[in-house]
This record gives C-alpha cells, structure tokens and sequence, in this order.
C-alpha cells in the first residue's frame, strides 16, 4: 500500500527537481549568453539562428583595454564608488548607533524621514544637479558624485545597519560599562567588533550600487568622471551597435560585482529589503 | 554615583543621540533641501535647456497647469504606460515569483547554489541589461529564436505594439528573483506546527497552501510588492538604453517623460514641474500602501 502510495510521489518529486533545475537555468540563460557572446567574431554575435559552438577570441578585449582605454572608466567608477561607501558608513555609523540604542522623540519620524530621501528617483533631480554642478563648477568631477550618492546611500545604510545592532544584545555593552568603561569605549570595544560583518556586507551592497549607478553618472559627466555604466554611450554608433566590444565591457563590468555579491550572500535578503526581512 | 547625577543634569538626555544623528542629518538632508529648492525654482520658469540660467523667465505654476491640461501634453498617455508598465511587470514578477519560490522550498540538493545564480540578475548593471535587451529583442535576437522555435512566428519587438512588452520582459528577467529570494527567504522561516496539525486533520496540499501559507506570507508580500514598486515607477536607465521611450511615446513612463521633456524638447520648465510631479506620485502612493499593509497586518 505504502509503496503504492509512493511511487508516484517521488516521481512527482523528481519532475519538480527537473523542472527547478530547468527554471534556474532559464535565469542564468541571458547572463551566460552575454559572457560567451564577448568571446565571439563580430559576424557569429549577429548569426541567427545563434552558434552556440565556436572557436574563442579575445579580439574584444584586446580591443576594450588597447583602443577605448575601459581601464580609465573603470578607475573612475572604483575611485566613486568606494569614496562615497567610505564616506556613508563613516556618517551612518553613528546615526545608526543613535536610532538602535538610544530613545528620544520623533525618532521613527527621522527614520521615515531618511528613507522618504531614500525613495526620490535620481531620474527626477538630475537636472536640478545638473545647474547646481555648473554653479559650482563641480560638473563632471569625481567629488560631486561622491557627495550627491550621500543622498541615497546614508539612508540605505542607516537602514541596513540598524538591525545589526538592535541584533546585538545591549547588555554586552552595559556590562563594561558598569566595569568603567565610557559609552564610546563600550561601543568600540563590544559593539563595533559584533558589528563588522554587517557594516561588510553594507559597504559591498553601496559599492555595488553606486558601480552598476547609470542616470546620474549619465547626466552630471562628461569626459573625466565618466563612469562604467556610462560608456554603453560609446557603442551606440551611426553605424551601428558595437556588440563585441559592448559584450566584453559588460562582462568586465558585471564580474566584480557578481563575485562580491555572491561573498555577502548571507546579507542579501535584509539587503534587498533596507533590513525589514532578515535572510 | 553623583557625578554621573551631575553630569546628567548638565547634558539633557536628548544632546547624545542627536549630536550622534547631526553628520548624517546635516548631509543627507542639505543636498535634498539644496536639490529640491532648485527643482521647484526650475519648474517655475521657462528655460530652454542650455541657456544660461540668467535667461530663465518666471511663469509661476503655469508648467505645472500646462501638463495636466494642456491638450498637447502628453502627461495622461505617460501616466497610462506607466500603470501599464508597473502592472506589466509586478504582476508576473510576483505569481512567478512566488511559485519558484514554493517549487525551491522543498528539500533537494543545490538548493544553495540556485540561490547564487539567482542573485546575478539582480546585481547586473542595468545599463549593460538594457544594451543586451536590445540585441536580444531585435528581429534577428535569441528572443525572436526562441519564439520561432516553439511558435513559428518571429515578432517585431521594436515596433510600437510590442516594444513595451520587450522592456516588460527584461524586467521580469531581472527582478521576478528579487521575489524568489525574498518570498523563499520567508518560507523557510514559518512555523512548522500548523502544518503538521492541518495534515493530521486531513488538510490536502491545497487546503494548508490556501489557508495557512498564503495567509502568513502575506505581510511579507506587500513588503516586497511595496519595494518593488518603489522601484518600477523610478526605472530610468533600461528603458532608456532600450528604445529611450520610443517608439513614438510607447514606452515613455514618467522617469523617462521627464528626460524627454528636459532634454529631448529641452524645456527645463516642464520637465521640472514633471519631476516634482514624480516624487510626489512616488511619496504619495508608497505612505498610502505602507498605511494599507499595516491594516492588513493586524487585520491578520
């Protein structure tokens, strides 16, 4: 009878695995697709039906680093990218400090108040920052967009963090300071240390943004600061898409932040959701 | 003992955290007074875009009054893509979405891994998906391949019946795995007793799914929708990289309206008062869903 039962049963259950494991790779498919294609002659990325086997070429590269300099762009991006994470956690560390362990009135108020900062689309003041730039003759260095990505990225990590430490039992703290240590020295010396993974995995989540961060890159640079995500500009030429190299770029492009991505996995879901949902 | 008594009575009890909060106050909140006081003056004017601001004639909220009821503008037709689009893509991201997330959530091996690769859409640079979208959805791409293989039919997803539905699908590409993760991420943490006691009262699958599942998870789905909408009404750069609205205004929705407006017609006036326009949208209609979730929350 049992047997009878369940032999349907697993075989029900061996469909499923084959159909998740069909699922996933249909997600994977487009990233995949991209990757190979760099490695592509100009003629077999445009082929239809596509050719899935062919011989590699590295002539996409070679044209990326030599011709078009993506290393520059790439410096722009890292040298914006890990000031303005520097700076963030620098400022949110304390602020999330306040909200997680201290009471005072309008607290949540200041909180929402953040994360309503944090909801303005870039799309919408980029232009407003496009005349402040000008008027200050800030447009297109690398300093305006470090500051401006404040905006969004403070709020983020104030968020993101605060769960951390509401996470980490107060009483750590209150037992050193009740052996003479001030707040400060408490917070240095128990808190701080509890807390580096999630301000890691925090820091990596702003790096990744402020990298993959196009319309505001787009709109307050030109020729200096110009970012990675900027330079899909310079494949769209008259006479066409420059689909190799653009392949090449992206997959250069993409590959840092997908290794760390896949280093703060364990942070990923709080990520997604500013810490409402813990993974 | 009276020293601490002491110093208390010297710092009120407030000076601590607020001094603590001053950084990110002052900076957060300087650039947005900076930004937005500009944006509200930009949307009082008429300017076009490249003129020296000296230029700038004020108008008052004529900008504002021309969007909503001019017969040229445009604005209605933006707000209709726009609903088209935010329904387009949460709608699938979430059924999907959620249906992986429940295929996931039994015991298999590589679960961990499925998780990895799913990450990956989330974190790719959009404007690189958006480049890549467009060579897939051309006439010759792997979409119209597929479509071919299994239909027979190649479409024309640049024209103006599809095109929408192109940017659509990339979308759901990129962020149905926000759902999964994030919906999987709460299955595992419901409580398991429920369930055992409804499969001892006889519960079928369907029953515990509809009545326990769904129920507990719900909190957790308005969450996600909540973000995700967040974050479909201020997509700007697939779009963008994919047809920059077009063709004609098919797949102009409001972040991309106000780009057109600025820098395709160059009027900073309209495209100001427009913006002003978005972030209210935006504000609005997400402290309107967080006030609709907590009802829920304690409805449930």
């Amino acid at each position: 009878m049992l047997k009878v039962r369940n032999r349907p049963a697993i075989l029900g259950n061996r469909l499923l695995d084959l159909l998740t494991i069909f699922v996933v790779a249909a997600f994977l498919f487009p990233y995949l697709f991209m990757v190979t294609s760099s490695f592509k002659t100009r003629l077999e990325t445009f082929a239809y039906p596509p050719v899935w086997l062919f011989t590699p070429t590295l002539e996409h590269y070679h044209n990326i680093f030599d011709d078009m300099n993506i290393l520059f762009y790439m410096k722009n991006s890292t040298i914006i990218a890990v000031c303005s994470t520097l700076l963030t956690i620098l400022i949110a560390i304390p602020a999330t400090y306040s909200f997680a362990r201290y009471r005072f009135r309008y607290k949540e108020g200041i909180a929402y108040g953040f994360l309503f900062l944090q909801m303005v689309p870039g799309i919408s003041i980029v232009f407003a920052l496009f005349f402040i730039a000008r008027a200050l003759d800030l447009f297109d260095t690398h300093l305006f967009l470090i500051v401006v990505y404040l905006l969004w990225n403070v709020p983020y990590a104030i968020w993101m963090m605060r769960g951390f430490v509401e996470g980490i039992p107060v009483e750590l703290e209150e037992s050193a300071m009740v052996d003479g240590a001030s707040r400060f020295k408490a917070f240095r010396l128990i808190t701080l240390p509890l807390m580096a993974g999630g301000v890691a995995a925090t820091a990596i989540l702003i790096f990744i943004g402020v990298w993959n961060e196009f319309s505001l890159s787009f709109f307050l640079t030109s020729t200096e600061a110009r970012t990675m995500p900027t330079t899909i500009a310079f494949f769209m030429t008259h006479s066409g898409i420059k689909w190799g190299p653009m392949f090449a770029t992206a997959t250069i492009g993409t590959l840092p932040v997908v290794v760390f991505a896949l280093l703060v996995r364990r942070y990923f879901i709080s990520a997604l959701t500013f810490g409402a949902v813990k993974g | 003992m009276t020293h601490n008594a002491r110093s208390q009575r010297r710092r009120p009890a407030w000076l601590a955290p607020a001094l603590l909060i001053l950084p990110a106050f002052a900076v957060v909140f300087s650039i947005a007074a900076y930004s937005a006081i500009s944006l509200f003056q930009l949307s009082t004017v008429d300017l076009t875009f490249g003129e020296p601001f000296r230029l700038a004639e004020g108008v008052g909220l004529e900008n504002y009054q021309w969007l909503l009821t001019n017969e040229h503008s445009t604005f209605g037709a933006t707000l209709r893509v726009t609903i088209h689009y935010l329904l387009g893509t949460l709608i699938p991201e979430l059924l999907i979405g959620f249906a992986i997330a429940l295929l996931l959530n039994r015991k298999m091996r590589g679960n961990s891994l499925f998780t990895a690769v799913l990450i990956i859409p989330v974190v790719l640079m959009p404007s690189m998906v958006g480049l890549i979208g467009r060579l897939y959805f051309s006439y010759d791409g792997l979409i119209n391949f597929f479509f071919e293989t299994f239909t027979g039919i190649r479409h024309n997803w640049y024209g103006k019946d599809l095109a929408l539905w192109a940017v659509i699908l990339v979308d759901i590409w990129e962020w149905t795995p926000f759902f999964i993760l994030i919906l999987l991420a709460g299955l595992q943490t419901l409580p398991v007793e429920p369930f055992e006691a409804a499969r001892v009262d006889g519960a079928s699958r369907w029953q515990s799914f509809a009545h326990l599942t769904l129920p507990m998870m719900l909190p957790l789905i308005l969450t996600t929708l909540i973000l995700r909408f967040m974050d479909v009404l201020r997509l700007f750069d697939v779009i963008f990289v994919m047809f920059s609205g077009g063709p004609g205004t098919t797949t102009t929705t409001l972040p991309l309206y106000v780009y057109r407006t600025t820098l395709v017609q160059r009027d900073v006036g309209r495209g100001s008062a427009a913006s002003v326009m978005l972030i209210i949208i935006i504000v609005a209609l997400t402290v309107i869903l967080i006030k609709m979730r907590e009802r829920i929350k304690f409805e449930a």
